[in-house]
């Protein structure tokens, strides 16, 4: 199952019509599960889905493309404070 | 073996940068400066995981607190090799310890002082350990070669410990207006110890770790190299640096400052730094508690009945 995307409707059994609509007209769907967007719990912390027991966080490779990343963007929002 | 002409050949050799190994004769001043140099080196890889310690069960995310505890292991790991070759020139072990925890030999500033916020930790472990590493590049060339062949090692260890406190004061500084103030407050209160760090400068003619070549920089040439890499990495993330008399001369590239508080220095590092007595009550309660193990470990085996 992946996310196709979101819809608008006043009521489930409309929803289920339009998420066909959008997401299986041309049969490129096998399976739509519609759901309201409040029923969904999403999970997203890095500590729970990705701990890193690879050890990285104990070499360079760790930190090497972080720091590069975070570095470039200091340095645009410096940039961008300049008078 | 102390006729002044063997002493005489050997401070040639050592000036001239030929090197001295683990067992080979040494007069006893050279001895003495090593082991003191040493020491003094190994009771600061033992009490700078003090301040950091305090941050483990603090971190913000799991990733941070792994990595400050692999740090803190990294450090003591260090402070053992340390003074495993200060042992090897005639002080025992467990008379460094007592020394050290009696108040009789002393350890860098920067760990007589306390951490305020998760900031400290990024502050320490970028540039106290930048600040340290600028040494500890330099020793990797001392005429005593154990010494230098523990500090290759330690300068690698040391290295990651540095891209680890880079990481939490970038994640900070580009986080919220909160956080980057928090860094700004942490830096302007470490700037002074970083910049008492490397000492005073000393008169290159009188300084015998200098002339027989056990450390190869003078305190000034370590501060001008530490400013010279760290000021501009520091300002261009938008931090600022708290001594408005700090400057390169453009022509020399020297760099110019407020001269240090060089008595804050003594005071400091003879104990009367704001957590010196604190942190070394722990490390008495921490040797006394683990008594046990040492007297296990290291006792005679007792025949079964």
């Amino acid at each position: 199952m992946q996310h196709a995307g979101n819809l608008l409707a006043p009521d489930p059994e409309l929803a289920s019509h339009y998420a066909r609509e959008f997401y299986g007209r041309r049969q490129e769907s096998v399976r739509l599960w519609v759901v309201p967007r409040a029923a969904i719990r999403d999970v997203d912390d890095p500590d729970l889905l990705q701990p890193p027991l690879d050890r990285s966080f104990k070499k360079p490779v760790g930190y090497s493309a972080e720091i590069k990343r975070k570095l470039a963007a200091a340095r645009a929002r410096v940039a961008g404070e300049q008078p | 073996m102390n006729d002044s002409a063997h002493v005489e050949a050997f401070y040639r050799h050592v000036a001239s940068g030929g090197k001295v190994d683990v067992g080979e004769w040494m007069p006893d001043d050279y001895r003495t400066a090593v082991r003191r140099f040493v020491e003094m080196h190994a009771n600061s890889e033992l009490m700078g995981v003090l301040p950091e310690r305090e941050w483990i069960l603090r971190a913000p995310t799991l990733k941070r607190k792994l990595a400050l505890t692999a740090k803190v292991q990294d450090e003591v790991g260090h402070a053992q090799l340390l003074y495993r070759v200060a042992e090897d020139l005639g002080k025992p072990r467990e008379a460094m310890l007592a020394d050290l925890l009696a108040g009789r030999t002393k350890f860098h500033n920067v760990f007589h002082y306390p951490t305020r916020s998760w900031a400290d930790v990024g502050i320490i472990a970028w540039l106290v350990d930048a600040a340290a590493i600028v040494a500890q590049q330099a020793l990797r060339e001392s005429s005593y070669a154990p010494y230098a062949r523990t500090m290759k090692k330690i300068c690698w260890e040391e290295s990651v410990h540095i891209m680890h406190g880079r990481d939490v004061v970038l994640t900070m500084v580009n986080g919220t207006s909160e956080q980057r103030a928090m860094v700004q407050e942490a830096l302007n209160r470490w700037w002074g110890p970083l910049m008492q760090m490397h000492g005073p400068p000393t008169e290159p003619a009188k300084d015998r770790d200098l002339a027989w070549r056990i450390k190869n920089k003078d305190n000034d040439t370590l501060r001008q190299e530490f400013l010279s890499t760290y000021v501009p990495r520091i300002r261009e993330i938008g931090l600022e640096l708290p001594d408005p008399e700090l400057r390169q001369d453009p022509g020399s590239g020297r760099w110019h400052y407020t001269e240090p508080d060089w008595k804050e220095l003594y005071a400091v590092v003879t104990g009367h730094g704001p957590k010196s007595q604190e942190r070394l009550a722990f490390r008495r309660l921490n040797y006394e508690q683990t008594r046990w193990v040492r007297e296990t470990v290291l006792s005679e085996p007792k025949v079964a009945a």
